[in-house]
């Protein structure tokens, strides 16, 4: 028999399904409108504590300073330190906190408002704010309440190592977590676009799992590199802040909010031989060129504004003296009512959805026992059960024994 | 020895056959040999008493096994899937009528119906996610009687003949003229009307309701009159009086909870100079609450206001001595808003995932007063206000002490005049309109001419608000659908993790608003469709962002083999090893038994 297999032919009928397949993907993915760029936000995190890690406090504050000097208002920072350095006991200068010997400087001035403090700053608590997973009654500010046209600095400094940050002494952030957290981030659009600047030893390593599209990352070493400080304060006693973050304020100081130097001019003010170790950048899952990118798309808080054309005039048809005689009776109680503060029970609708399906338990007393036991929350309670039950047969196998 | 030496006697015998069956030895005493042989049957007590345990750990282990068993409620995947895949294949299809209404004209209604429809195909951009389905009849009122078409319309007929004729047109006032098409038409929920009348005065009007009119000139050419209907239905009826068909999301300011929180702030930037306050309370009872409850399908708002003081802004203005005041430009608008200095967001009403939107009066010290802003072709604005999408609005208000400082008393606590606080708040109602896409103007420029859009006293028109329901009930659902597949998604990627009862409750119930979003959507009622699909998402968003669901915080299978390991691999070890050496201790005994009966069977 004869299987006319005719290469063109075949050809022609592989081409059908994939034409098929391809204009049903096409189909699918759906134009992706690109988001206004609306805002700004910062997520800076210090994770060391004691004392001898000043100078990651001071980095962290003196990042803080910086962004809020060109423009992201503190609504729109989260600021995480994980220990008190201004008021520690071994702090010479009180309140104080310097990130150059010089002390010209003071970090911790005024308007320092810090989110997440103390033994606070866990590995948790970072992904929550990440994430955007918080129990109902954490405030706003202690939020990341970004949305998909805000661009998120996301700042780390503190002691790390191959794929690792170490946080407070006692927990790891692996790159595996951050990669999971940005992913989610991505789709629920939590940000347009997301710098990483991590100041760590081996620094590079913690951003190598990333993989969502719009996430910009440098860290301050590669693996196998130390990151130094710079210099130590002799005063103070400590190190008081790293090398590449000061490289970093060093470029920084020269600007002010009307600037637009990019993001590539950033990048490439690290000097290796300086810094001691290679700055590297990952800009593969970022689409923008650097070079158009400004820092201030970042760094600063540029609001994108329309001008109010007109006024919406359907009252001024209205008479002004229709305030006069509003005094009745029913509209002053009227206004009463709605002048009290709403309280908004955000408990409440969860509570009401208690899983209270268990109450309709019928009589049999095997699905009251199996519903005692998926109650029992206990385990060791259902352990004894277990072993309560194999004592019958203890018994009657020592019985067979004699 | 005896016995060895009688072995290969009794072998042989065995080897001569069973006739020798060698009678006169007793046959008690074939060779026994205690290492392959027993007289006895093999006792099971000791086999029994080794399975026992080890089935009493088998019985055991199904109870170990539910108690660490991780809780994970069960969630309808497979009812995710398909509301994606629904929403994503028959496009949600919001149903709509038009109708249009010449009147003094000599047309034939079905030739005009063909043409508007054309001219309707020309604007309609291709909308992938939200279209609507619209059918269109004519009438064509000739005074004495009427033509329909299509003639078996349920809806034209409605109209009565000879219920519109020119005279109504006549006097100018917009108002009057669009009460009467009101009553009329009766604007009915997802029917849209449109007037087309020949006379005197050129005009061209949205009303407030559901219709349109248009007067032309005796002259002209029904055909213009006909792509200038068209324009209206599709830009302005459907599209709200933008290009695109669709609302980008920076003009959705509704918080995941289906809530927006608007916080007026009075600013006065100086103290020193003067110190301003206002009556709020009376203008958010006139003006903002109607248009609070206008906007109850597509939001729940509360409204805050407070008064800050020591708030300058940030960005510089110069003087211009030919205006006589200080003047910024739309140059230094992203820098006006001072965020150190101006602490807006202290709002305790708004929960965690409600949208602020913050509105400002800024009111300038003496230094800088009166400030203006100057536009980009140098006009002066008349509003001195601009927005930012998704956070709000600023205006400036230049109080009376700057112009005629001679009569004025700076110490005493001054209150903004009412009649320039309602200036302001028809400005901020621009302002809303505009952080929700529409225009602050109340004139649409289209391609064929202009069309006055009458304004409303809740702010929105009732088409506008068709408009808002139909594109926040599309992007509700749309974002409703994401969300439920990426909530699906994480949790079968992670097989270990706890998922709570409440999540599944939460998600069972966003399905069920959804399914009755899209079943109003599709009969019509948006109202209702926007209230159910704003609940949808919220409650989807609940779900995902549920905080229980937590990477970190749940058990791995290494944990789990960690903790149990060390007691039960020693212990099933021992339990498995006994039963199996007492098995094969019970077969060798029980095949020495065998043996020897076999031997004593042959002996005998």
């Amino acid at each position: 028999m004869e299987t006319f297999i005719n290469p063109k032919s075949l050809f022609h009928l592989l081409l059908l399904p994939c034409l098929l397949l391809y204009s049903s993907i096409a189909y699918n993915s759906s134009p992706v409108e690109a988001a206004m760029h609306t805002n700004n936000w910062a997520v800076l995190v210090c994770t060391s504590r004691f004392w001898f890690n000043y100078r990651h406090m001071a980095n962290t504050l003196s990042l803080y300073r910086t962004v809020k000097r060109l423009g992201i208002p503190d609504e729109r920072i989260i600021l995480m330190l994980a220990d008190d350095m201004a008021c520690n006991t071994r702090n010479k200068y009180p309140a104080q906190v310097f990130n150059n010997e010089n002390h010209r400087l003071n970090l911790y001035g005024d308007n320092v408002e810090v989110d997440y403090r103390g033994y606070e700053v866990t590995v948790e608590n970072f992904l929550r704010v990440l994430t955007g997973r918080h129990e109902t009654a954490v405030p706003r500010s202690k939020r990341l309440l970004s949305d998909e046209g805000s661009h998120i600095l996301l700042y780390m400094t503190g002691h790390g190592g191959d794929e690792f940050l170490k946080f407070q002494d006692s927990e790891e952030l692996q790159s595996h977590d951050l990669a999971d957290a940005v992913k989610q981030m991505k789709e629920k659009h939590r940000f347009k676009e997301l710098l990483i600047m991590v100041d760590t030893c081996q620094a590079a390593t913690l951003f190598n799992q990333l993989q969502s599209p719009g996430v910009l990352a440098i860290g301050s070493s590669m693996k196998g590199e130390n990151s130094y400080s710079h210099h130590l304060d002799s005063d103070v006693g400590v190190s008081v802040v790293d090398r590449f973050t000061y490289y970093t304020l060093a470029f920084f100081e020269r600007l002010n909010i009307y600037d637009n130097a990019s993001l590539s001019s950033l990048f490439s003010s690290y000097n290796p031989s300086l810094l001691m170790s290679t700055a590297y950048y990952r800009k593969d899952l970022y689409k923008r060129r650097l070079e158009e990118v400004p820092v201030t798309n970042f760094f600063g808080s540029v609001m994108e504004t329309i001008h109010t054309d007109a006024a919406y005039k359907a009252l001024s048809r209205r008479n002004s003296g229709r305030f006069e005689d509003e005094m009745s009776l029913d509209q002053s109680v009227h206004h009463i009512k709605r002048r009290m503060l709403i309280k908004v029970n955000d408990g409440d609708e969860i509570h009401d959805i208690n899983p209270e399906g268990e109450e309709g338990a019928s009589k049999c007393p095997w699905s009251t026992f199996r519903n005692k036991f998926q109650k029992a929350e206990n385990v060791d309670s259902l352990l004894n059960y277990g072993l309560v039950a194999m004592i019958p047969l203890l018994v009657i196998s020592t019985w067979l024994v004699q | 020895m005896a016995e060895i030496s009688e072995a290969p006697d009794s072998d042989s015998s065995k080897l001569l056959g069973s006739d020798s069956k060698a009678p006169q030895r007793p046959d008690s005493e074939p060779e026994f040999d205690p290492k392959l042989m027993r007289k006895t049957k093999p006792g099971l007590k000791r086999l029994f008493l080794t399975f026992s345990v080890l089935f009493s750990f088998l019985l055991g282990f199904p109870f170990l096994w539910k108690s660490v068993e991780i809780y994970r409620s069960p969630l309808p995947f497979r009812e995710i899937d398909s509301l994606s895949t629904q929403l994503r294949s028959d496009t949600l299809l919001f149903p709509l009528h038009f109708h249009a209404l010449f009147v003094g004209f000599d047309s034939d209604p079905d030739r005009l119906r063909w043409s508007i429809l054309s001219e309707i195909t020309k604007l309609t951009s291709q909308n992938p996610k939200c279209s609507d389905n619209y059918t269109l009849s004519v009438t064509v009122d000739l005074g004495s009687r009427c033509l329909r078409g299509p003639t078996s319309s349920p809806h034209s007929s409605s109209y009565q003949c000879g219920s519109v004729t020119g005279d109504d047109f006549v006097q100018n006032d917009d108002v009057v003229v669009d009460e009467r098409l009101a009553s009329v038409f009766g604007g009915k929920n997802n029917e849209y009307s449109m007037a087309v009348v020949k006379g005197v005065s050129e005009r061209a009007v949205v009303g407030k309701y559901r219709h349109a009119w248009m007067v032309v000139g005796d002259g002209s050419d029904v055909e213009m009159a006909v792509v200038k209907v068209a324009e209206v239905l599709i830009k302005v009826f459907i599209n709200g009086g933008r290009e695109e068909g669709l609302i980008r999301n920076e003009f959705m300011p509704v918080g995941a909870d289906g809530k927006i929180v608007l916080s007026f702030n009075l600013l006065n930037a100086d103290p020193h100079d003067w110190v301003y306050d206002w009556d709020f309370e009376k203008i958010d009872d006139t003006l903002l609450t109607p248009m609070i409850e206008a906007l109850g399908p597509v939001a729940n708002i509360s409204v805050e206001s407070q008064v800050l003081y020591h708030t300058p802004k940030a960005s510089f203005s110069y003087w211009n001595q030919k205006l006589e005041s200080y003047v910024f430009s739309t140059k230094d608008l992203p820098f006006f808003v001072n965020s150190n200095e101006w602490h807006l967001d202290t709002s305790i009403a708004a929960g965690g995932r409600s949208k602020i939107l913050q509105f400002a009066v800024y009111v300038p010290s003496a230094k800088e007063c009166p400030l203006l802003l100057q536009l980009p072709n140098g006009e002066i604005s008349k509003t001195n206000g601009f927005i930012s999408p998704m956070w709000g609005g600023v205006i400036v208000w230049n109080p009376q002490g700057c112009l005629k400082d001679s009569e004025f008393k700076p110490s005493a606590k001054n209150i903004i005049p009412i009649q320039d606080l309602e200036n302001m708040f028809e400005v901020f109602i621009g302002q809303f309109r505009q952080l929700f896409g529409f225009k602050s103007l109340n004139v649409y420029t289209g391609a064929s001419g202009d069309w006055n859009l009458l304004p409303s006293e809740r702010g929105f028109t009732e088409w506008e608000l068709d408009v808002l329901s139909r594109q926040h009930t599309c992007f509700n659902l749309h974002s409703c659908a994401t969300t439920l597949g990426s909530l699906s998604r994480l949790v079968q990627s992670l097989p270990r993790m706890i998922i709570k009862d409440e999540i599944g409750k939460q998600v069972k119930l966003s399905l069920e608003a959804a399914k009755l979003a899209l079943s109003n959507a599709s009969s019509g009622v948006y109202e209702f469709s926007a209230a159910s699909s704003s609940q949808a998402r919220s409650l989807a968003e609940d779900a995902f962002f549920h905080p229980s669901i937590m990477s970190v915080s749940y058990y791995s299978f290494e944990h789990c083999f960690a903790v149990y390991s060390p007691f039960f691999l020693p212990v099933s070890m021992h339990v498995v090893l006994a039963a199996l050496r007492e098995l094969r201790r019970y077969k060798q005994e029980k095949a020495k038994y065998l043996a020897w009966k076999a031997k004593a069977n042959t002996a005998t």
